[in-house]
């Protein structure tokens, strides 16, 4: 099954409006365009992050990059300290990008090459990663309120009315990947890789490098989100995108892929996407504490496995059971 | 015949490596526990160096003992979750919960007697909540926990707010840290205990053999008879009881809970794990193993500690000597396989 799963996206949809309605009833300012904006740029971060966390679990074999939220971290560090020293601003975007896909290669090489299992090796990663930007920034946030304009326009400014980042960025960027995943070899590849690793070594797949690849991939959209998050919020952090680990494989299961591999959809994150920004943004702005928001994204991930486990697994077997039941009757 | 059938041919000598070496030595320098005694022999040499004897010192020495004691205990119980091919990422923040609930029935005026099983009961139950998601909802490990990660720490939130709780018994700093046996703090002791108890389990009894056969081959392991889906949900609330314990040994050590209490934790204790040689996809691995990787990640913190290195490196020195240990190892049975 590969992946655009309708029902799945009008279930996502209507969850995030029920969401959003709920937030509304109790704080209607929450609709306001300013606020609608500003959630849609908060989601376009994390968006971006689970375009890439989705190409990694598609892969398939228990793959999965935890590695995320300390690249994105490492990477916004990394512009900031090349833009705050006077490079121009385009060299600082390119190696916030480049960066985060070296990082991604050092995921690509542990896992490919020396064989560590995917939770390990960026596990392993994580805590480098997020130990060197706490070494490159001592510790500290660097502040890129003085930093060119044009820099902070990939996260603040605005074209035609809708923010910088959609439309110039996140937008093309799923159009991309739709097509990279339905239309081209590497897409295609990936799904056989993902369902049925043997027989797409057997089709002559190089599915070690098509994992491999995957991984870099994912680290230069971590990187590309860092760099963003560093321009609209005007200052780079050590920790990057907080919680991004989490709420990237939530966004990415709840947009109907198989966290086993071999599905999912890029639309389908994108909604998903949306739903978990609604959901993250509406309890920020009813000033929950962070904890409770982790907590909540939390529950919804687990709760959806589970309700899709038992919905695809055990609830068909018991229909099945009762039908049996009935007929010997 | 018999010297022809031992014979293997012109490839024998690249299966065996050169001849000078005996094979026994081979096999024993290519352990994951020789490495680690390296490792350990290479930080106590550098701190011993570096630390202007500060490391020798006996307030030094107790502190990294019951600090290893705390990851200990847990890592002991995630040795039997990972050998079964599990993982449990949460435990960071059961530990935070679990010291959360001891925590307020300490200020409420339980009895220390009262309260000390509350803490392995409120650790074996989290844990078993686990075991359910994962057993009978078929939700992958990684994914369960990582949910139940930020479940237990908005958990603790709830129950704790921004306050702190610093009443607590100074019973358990004398039990666990103050009384020694011999040169070892209490903490230490129970720890060996503990990792000498599970040790035994897994080499002799026949549960413990069967979680090796479950991690080896969980489908084989169903045709056999065993009831897999049982132990794998045992193994989760066994680690769910060890880190109640370790929450109790912690608060002897540092008598304070808030809400971040605990965040991180478990990283060190997967760390160790999987420094020891316990492999992530199961059946193959052992508690003399971990026993060893706690002790390098002890060593690590406290060297970074002593040698006023910025705390910073920590992760990346214990980053690194993940990925070069696991990597090495694999890359060297990859070769293997291959020749």
């Amino acid at each position: 099954m590969s992946g655009f799963r309708s029902g799945r996206i009008l279930i996502l949809g209507v969850f995030a409006l029920l969401v959003l309605g709920g937030f509304a009833v109790g704080n209607p300012t929450i609709l306001s365009a300013d606020n609608v904006s500003s959630m849609a740029v908060f989601a376009v971060e994390l968006g971006i992050i689970a375009f890439g966390q989705g190409l990694v679990i598609e892969g398939g074999d228990g793959a999965i990059d935890l590695s995320v939220g300390a690249i994105s971290g490492l990477a916004q560090i990394l512009t900031a300290l090349f833009i705050t020293h006077g490079l121009p601003w385009p060299v600082g975007i390119g190696i916030g990008i480049l960066s985060g896909a070296a990082m991604g290669g050092c995921n690509a090489a542990a896992i490919a090459r020396f064989r560590i299992p995917p939770i390990i090796a960026t596990l392993g990663t994580m805590f480098a990663f997020t130990g060197l930007a706490l070494i490159a920034s001592e510790g500290n946030t660097i502040d890129l309120t003085a930093a060119p304009a044009r820099f902070l326009a990939a996260g603040q400014g605005s074209v035609l009315g809708v923010p910088f980042q959609i439309l110039c960025v996140y937008l093309p960027l799923l159009g991309v990947l739709v097509l990279v995943q339905h239309r081209s070899r590497f897409g295609r590849a990936l799904y056989l890789a993902g369902t049925n690793a043997t027989a797409a070594w057997l089709a002559g797949i190089h599915v070690k490098r098509l994992r491999a690849a995957t991984y870099v991939l994912s680290g230069a959209l971590s990187g590309l989100a860092g760099v963003i998050a560093a321009a609209r919020l005007g200052t780079a952090t050590p920790d990057g995108v907080p919680e991004a680990n989490l709420i990237s494989i939530a966004i990415v299961v709840l947009g109907g892929a198989s966290i086993f591999g071999g599905d999912g959809s890029p639309v389908g994150t994108a909604i998903a996407t949306i739903a978990i920004a609604v959901v993250n943004y509406g309890l920020n702005y009813n000033d929950f504490n962070p904890t409770l928001q982790a907590g909540m994204m939390g529950l919804i991930l687990v709760l959806v496995v589970l309700v899709e486990n038992l919905v695809r697994g055990h609830l068909p077997r018991l229909i099945a059971a009762a039908r049996n039941r009935r007929k010997m009757a | 015949m018999k010297s022809s059938a031992l014979n293997l041919g012109p490839a024998a000598p690249a299966l065996h490596g050169p001849r000078r070496v005996p094979v026994a030595w081979r096999a024993l320098l290519a352990r994951r526990e020789t490495a680690l005694l390296g490792v350990i022999v290479l930080v106590v040499t550098a701190v011993s160096l570096g630390a202007h004897g500060g490391f020798w010192t006996r307030v030094n020495l107790d502190g990294l003992m019951v600090t290893c004691a705390i990851t200990a205990v847990p890592a002991a119980g995630m040795t039997l979750v990972i050998l079964t091919g599990g993982i449990d990422a949460s435990i960071g923040s059961m530990l935070g919960l679990v010291s959360a609930i001891g925590g307020l029935l300490f200020v409420a005026g339980w009895p220390v007697a009262a309260v000390v099983p509350v803490f392995l009961l409120a650790g074996a139950a989290l844990g078993w909540i686990n075991g359910l998601i994962i057993l009978c909802g078929r939700v992958p490990p990684i994914v369960c926990t990582l949910g139940t990660l930020s479940i237990f720490r908005m958990g603790v939130f709830l129950m704790m707010g921004s306050e702190w709780i610093t009443a607590l018994p100074p019973g358990l700093t004398r039990f666990f840290v103050a009384d020694h046996l011999g040169p070892l703090p209490g903490a230490a002791v129970i720890a060996l205990v503990i990792m000498a108890a599970l040790a035994a389990f897994l080499r002799v009894h026949r549960t413990g053999r069967r979680l090796f056969a479950i991690g080896n081959n969980e489908e084989a392991a169903r045709l056999v008879g065993i009831p897999v889906r049982r132990l794998r949900w045992m193994t989760y609330t066994i680690l769910g009881a060890c880190v109640g314990l370790g929450a109790l040994m912690r608060l002897g050590q540092s008598p304070i809970v808030q809400t971040t209490t605990g965040s991180g934790f478990e990283l060190g204790v997967i760390a160790a794990v999987v420094l020891g040689g316990t492999e992530l996809s199961g059946g193959r691995g052992g508690m003399f193993g971990t026993f060893l990787g706690t002790l390098v990640v002890g060593l690590v913190g406290d060297a970074i500690v002593l040698m006023h290195i910025q705390p910073f490196w920590s992760g990346v020195v214990l980053g690194s000597i993940i990925l070069a240990s696991v990597g090495l190892n694999e890359g060297r049975r990859a070769r293997q396989v291959v020749s």
